[in-house]
């Protein structure tokens, strides 16, 4: 349990700071990747919605928090995110390599989405229409580009550290 | 059974989470600047300094080859434009060394003093702002060195300072800045050669825009020399603004069309590359200035 949490911890910590220093380098148009909602989804996708849930919420508490943003917003995206897609992988059957990708872009795109709307009605971003959907879809594309990079990685480590079950019949 | 209860943990996790994070949001909105949730948030960004600044020693290169292979063709006829601009620098220099001693020797003539003549402490850049709708970085002095919330960030060299924006949080090894490029920055600019001024706003990733001039000032943007932004400085019941004058902000880049005639709008590119932002300088004016 111990060795689960810190390689989570480890994982979001790691995910903030290649975010705000290498890739608010490598820009894809002007946007850069949202490298906690990858890591939300996949989480989500490998361990379920409960795992999800409370990734995203720890993950999006740290990104408030670290970085200065207006707080608990990400949080509260992320914890829906996580849930939402753990949900949703109990109907997922396909055995397909590019299911991981495809959740990843879509669940990114809602979860910005989501994220704008939220801000928008508490008054803490100011922007058009169509920049918040430019953002939306263009950081859904970024974060599919590195899905395969990054989703066999994810896989290992939250694989390594699962606590042994023990099978019983 | 089992999966029943299950579901109904996860579901009770999921609204617990979710509650929490709604407390957060309302205590950080009615809070502002001043309460415990946001010291909490600045002892960790003091935790987080130190690592970014190792992370990005690591990245910068890495980041700066790649950007660098991208600009390949770029770079090269940029290369060639700044050596005939540097000549042409330096054949500007020596007759700009002899102005500047006779402007020395009227400005003691004429008792004129610098409204501000604040310090200034070196900062390196450690790190970006993480949200695509926030537009902050990261450099590495905070309290310790005598930064206070509110001090204007400068780059270039002391002759010609570039606007790069404006402290906005502090802890004590590092501070963030609002870049003039975010959606909440504003700042009061005037026009070289017209002297009009007006309210330059950030506009996110397009450029900032400058409104509020005069409608009868004609922005003429055909002539050889660009229209350059400086700060203003100004004085309203004793408070001086925030900002020295003469600091350059960008380059009037368009004139915005539009049918209020009540004021003219123009579009300004900053001055600064804030991409490839590395070095800064915050200036210690006395906080406590408006915009």
């Amino acid at each position: 349990m111990v060795r689960r949490v810190l390689s989570i911890v480890a994982i979001v910590v790691t995910a903030l700071l290649l975010q705000s220093t290498v890739f608010s380098q490598l820009r894809l148009l002007g946007v850069r990747p949202e490298l906690l909602y990858l890591v939300t989804i996949v989480i989500a996708l490998l361990e379920g919605p409960n795992e999800g849930a409370a990734v995203g919420f720890a993950s999006g508490l740290s990104q408030d928090f670290l970085m200065n943003q207006p707080k608990g917003i990400t949080a509260l995206t992320l914890t829906l995110l996580g849930y939402a897609v753990g949900m949703l992988r109990q109907f997922i059957t396909s055995p397909s390599p590019l299911l991981p990708t495809v959740v990843v872009a879509v669940g990114t795109a809602a979860g910005i989405l989501f994220y704008e709307v939220v801000s928008l009605l508490l008054g803490n971003l100011d922007m058009s229409v169509t920049y918040g959907l430019k953002v939306a879809l263009l950081t859904a594309v970024y974060n599919a580009v590195l899905t395969p990079i990054l989703y066999p990685l994810l896989r290992r480590i939250t694989e390594r550290s699962r606590p042994r079950r023990v099978v019983r019949f | 059974m089992a999966t029943r209860s299950r579901l109904r943990s996860t579901r009770l996790l999921v609204i617990a989470l979710v509650s929490v994070s709604l407390v957060i949001i309302t205590m950080d909105y009615r809070q502002g600047q001043s309460g415990p949730l946001e010291t909490l948030g600045r002892a960790a960004q003091t935790a987080m300094a130190p690592l970014q600044r190792g992370a990005d020693t690591v990245s910068r290169p890495v980041g700066d080859f790649l950007s660098g292979l991208a600009h390949l063709p770029t770079l090269q006829r940029q290369n060639q434009d700044l050596r005939s601009q540097l000549i042409e620098a330096q054949s500007q220099l020596i007759h700009d060394a002899e102005l500047q001693v006779r402007v020395a020797q009227l400005q003691d003539l004429l008792g004129l003093q610098q409204t501000l003549d604040p310090g200034a402490v070196p900062a390196v850049v450690i790190g970006n702002g993480v949200s695509n709708f926030d537009w902050t970085i990261t450099i590495d002095q905070g309290s310790n060195a005598g930064i206070q919330v509110g001090q204007p960030v400068i780059t270039g060299s002391a002759t010609s300072p570039r606007l790069v924006g404006l402290v906005v949080s502090v802890t004590p090894v590092s501070s963030d800045v609002q870049l003039l490029i975010d959606q909440r920055f504003a700042v009061a600019g005037r026009l070289s050669g017209s002297g009009e001024t007006g309210l330059v706003t950030g506009q996110g990733e397009q450029d900032p825009r400058m409104d509020l001039i005069s409608p009868d000032a004609k922005v003429d943007l055909s002539g050889d020399q660009p229209i350059e932004v400086f700060t203003v400085s100004y004085e309203i019941n004793g408070q001086h603004g925030r900002y020295p004058p003469d600091i350059l902000i960008g380059q009037v880049a368009s004139v915005v069309q539009n049918t209020n005639t009540l004021e003219t709008s123009v579009t300004v590119r900053p001055a600064v590359d804030f991409s490839a932002l590395q070095y800064v300088l915050v200036l210690q004016t006395k906080s406590g200035g408006a915009g």
